[in-house]
């Protein structure tokens, strides 16, 4: 039978304010400019914060902790201003570094006990917070070992049962399946994805894996070198294609070319061999009926990356060019 | 399949104040201390070092009963020791307000000093869990990001150093004078000895103090374990080994040892000279006791170099906070 003082499942108010809000927020390490004028408001959801790596994200949530000192500009998270409010906010925020960061010779369980109580919780109510956070997360009796002998994926459990011991409103996980194999992954996936759906914990998800966060998020945000290049919905950034494709044929290059020629569609012949045709429509019925009247049978018909795949890309070059 | 559940539950109580999180922090730091055995074992034996003390006190308590076997027992010793014990009665007859705080303040300082080398040590055993342990798995950064500042965390790894030296060395000496004056066979010993016992804390409470920043320091200067407890015992025995070349030579270098500055605080705090001085003039055998102390120690004894050790300490301090405030960050 569930303590007086738990809430089972849901929050009956799912929050619905800002819960990251910047302006110019920047953030100098010497000459280089990790963060240069973020200006950002972020409502309550799952949240995919995606970049190549150096791209910013880490120091985003950081500045966000007050972890980092902010240089220039001003962040507010959970309506209350960092910088001030450090302890408060803290308070109802919850954290996954990148790297591991247990306490040396503690038990699992005996740690995520601990974290409860540096958020403030009494001594009984953590220890029952971290046990069932660590059902939760998925750890069976490992718990009660020392986390120093934890694989990778136990570490990473572990990591998460100590940022949500304390219900927090807002958890912040920097690369959460680093270093995990596949099933791994995606278990850890899973369990983030619930916190914001089932939930309705407010999740950002750091993350250099455009899969990872295509999985879970339902707002996406791209940064390189320090700026934003794109902040919307993931369902908005997928339904904004650009209408064209790549068609592999083995034969015929030519017939196709012609077609496309008479209806104006601009048609490249790709280093690789593939045809770039930009037939304009959002659909790929018109260009399947050009093949059908044709009658080419292409090899392989690969539609335009949409504008997330797009956009990440480009957030690759810039960081690539800059390296 | 789990026999309960297992899905997350959202928390609805009361949050703890924030000393509260300052002491689950100090209390960690003091449980993995003690969990190894050694450190265990200097703290029990700190504590019959308290029960030595308690045992001189209620031996000293013991001379004013007539009949008490302590008497018997003093009465078949050899004739010097018995008139010193039999003068020593007298003087406590006589003037117990000076007598008790007399041989309590002399008892507390030497026993203070006595204790001092083993809380050294067990504190270099403790160095680890203080911060080089948090610096070499970053668990820094999660402290960080709970709802405790660096100032908290730091408060708090403090109040665990302070702990461990509690359990070491104030807490045997104030249990010895609170057992010893319950065994005196007057309850105005406790009103008698209180002098000794404010002694004891200004020095107690002042040199741990010290001593907690000093250790936070060292802690702090490297997330290798023993790189930071080589480091803490070799300042402590350099400072022992400098103190005699250097009052030789340049009697300044003696305050490079804070196992030496803390020794000329406690001659101050406890002003032995002047204990021993009106011993010597009530006791004269104690005189001539007192006249086989060589020269140059009497000196030291009567006109400690207090000013000195506390700039020195306090220099010391403010080098241990620097170095706190460098290494202790989030990232």
């Amino acid at each position: 039978m569930p303590s007086p003082w738990v809430v089972p499942n849901l929050r009956l108010n799912m929050p619905t304010a800002p819960v990251i809000e910047t302006q110019a927020l920047t953030k100098v390490f010497g000459p280089q400019r990790a963060l240069d004028g973020v200006n950002l408001t972020v409502a309550p959801g799952a949240i995919g914060l995606l970049g190549p790596n150096g791209a910013g994200k880490s120091t985003f949530m950081k500045c966000l902790l007050q972890l980092q000192p902010i240089t220039s500009g001003s962040a507010k998270l959970l309506g209350r201003e960092v910088g001030r409010e450090g302890r408060e906010i803290r308070k109802r925020v919850g954290y996954t570094p990148e790297q591991d960061c247990h306490i040396p010779g503690m038990a699992g369980c005996e740690y995520v006990t601990y974290c409860a109580q540096l958020c403030g919780l009494p001594f009984q109510a953590a220890r029952q917070r971290a046990h069932e956070m660590l059902d939760f997360v998925g750890m069976g009796q490992e718990r009660y070992r020392k986390a120093d002998t934890y694989s990778t994926g136990m570490r990473q459990r572990l990591k998460l049962a100590q940022a949500i011991v304390h219900d927090p409103e807002i958890v912040f996980l920097d690369e959460p399946t680093n270093g995990l194999d596949p099933k791994g992954q995606a278990q850890i996936l899973e369990l983030v994805q619930s916190l914001w759906k089932t939930y309705g914990i407010t999740v950002v998800v750091s993350s250099h894996l455009l899969q990872d966060v295509d999985k879970i998020c339902e707002q996406i945000i791209i940064i390189a070198r320090g700026r934003v290049l794109v902040h919307d919905t993931l369902e908005n950034l997928k339904a904004r294609k650009r209408g064209a494709a790549e068609v592999v044929m083995s034969a015929r290059h030519l017939d196709l070319q012609a077609a496309c020629a008479r209806r104006s569609w601009p048609c490249e012949v790709l280093p690789n061999g593939h045809l770039k045709i930009e037939h304009q429509a959002e659909s790929l019925n018109p260009l399947l009926t050009v093949l059908h009247e044709l009658k080419l049978v292409p090899l392989e018909i690969i539609p335009s990356p949409n504008a997330l795949e797009e956009t990440f890309v480009q957030a690759l070059e810039i960081s690539h060019a800059a390296a | 399949m789990p026999l309960h559940d297992t899905s997350y539950q959202h928390w609805d109580g009361v949050h703890l104040g924030l000393w509260r999180r300052r002491w689950v922090i100090a209390r960690n730091g003091l449980a993995a201390a003690l969990q190894n055995k050694w450190m265990r074992n200097l703290v029990v034996l700190c504590w019959f070092g308290g029960l030595a003390m308690i045992a001189m006190l209620f031996v000293v308590g013991q001379l004013l009963v007539a009949d008490s076997v302590i008497v018997q027992w003093v009465g078949n010793l050899n004739p010097q020791l018995q008139v010193f014990a039999r003068m020593f009665t007298t003087w406590l007859e006589q003037h117990p307000e000076i007598s008790v705080r007399t041989t309590q303040d002399v008892l507390f300082c030497f026993f203070g000093i006595f204790l001092m080398p083993v809380s050294i040590f067990a504190l270099g055993m403790a160095m680890p869990v203080f911060i080089t342990r948090d610096l070499g798995s970053n668990a820094i950064i999660i402290y960080s990001s709970k709802a405790v500042s660096r100032g908290d965390y730091l408060m708090g790894k403090f109040a665990a150093a302070f702990g461990v030296l509690v359990l070491t060395w104030l807490g045997p000496v104030c249990t010895a004078w609170l057992v010893g004056n319950l065994l005196a066979p007057d309850w105005s010993f406790f009103w008698h000895a209180r002098v000794p016992l404010c002694h004891t804390l200004i020095f107690g409470l002042s040199s741990m103090c010290i001593l907690s920043v000093l250790a936070l320091g060292v802690s702090a200067v490297s997330p290798k374990e023993k790189t930071t407890i080589g480091l803490w015992y070799t300042a402590w025995i350099l400072g022992g080994v400098v103190v005699p070349i250097a009052t030789q030579t340049q009697p300044w270098l003696r305050h490079l040892s804070f196992n030496f500055n803390i020794d000329q605080i406690a001659l101050g705090v406890f002003q032995l000279g002047d204990d021993l001085k009106i011993a010597q003039d009530n006791l004269p055998i104690f005189g001539s006791m007192l006249s086989n102390i060589r020269p140059d120690t009497m000196a030291a004894l009567t006109a400690p170099a207090t000013g000195g050790s506390v700039v020195a300490l306090l220099l010391m301090a403010a080098l241990a906070a620097l170095v706190v405030r460098k290494r202790v960050k989030p990232e």
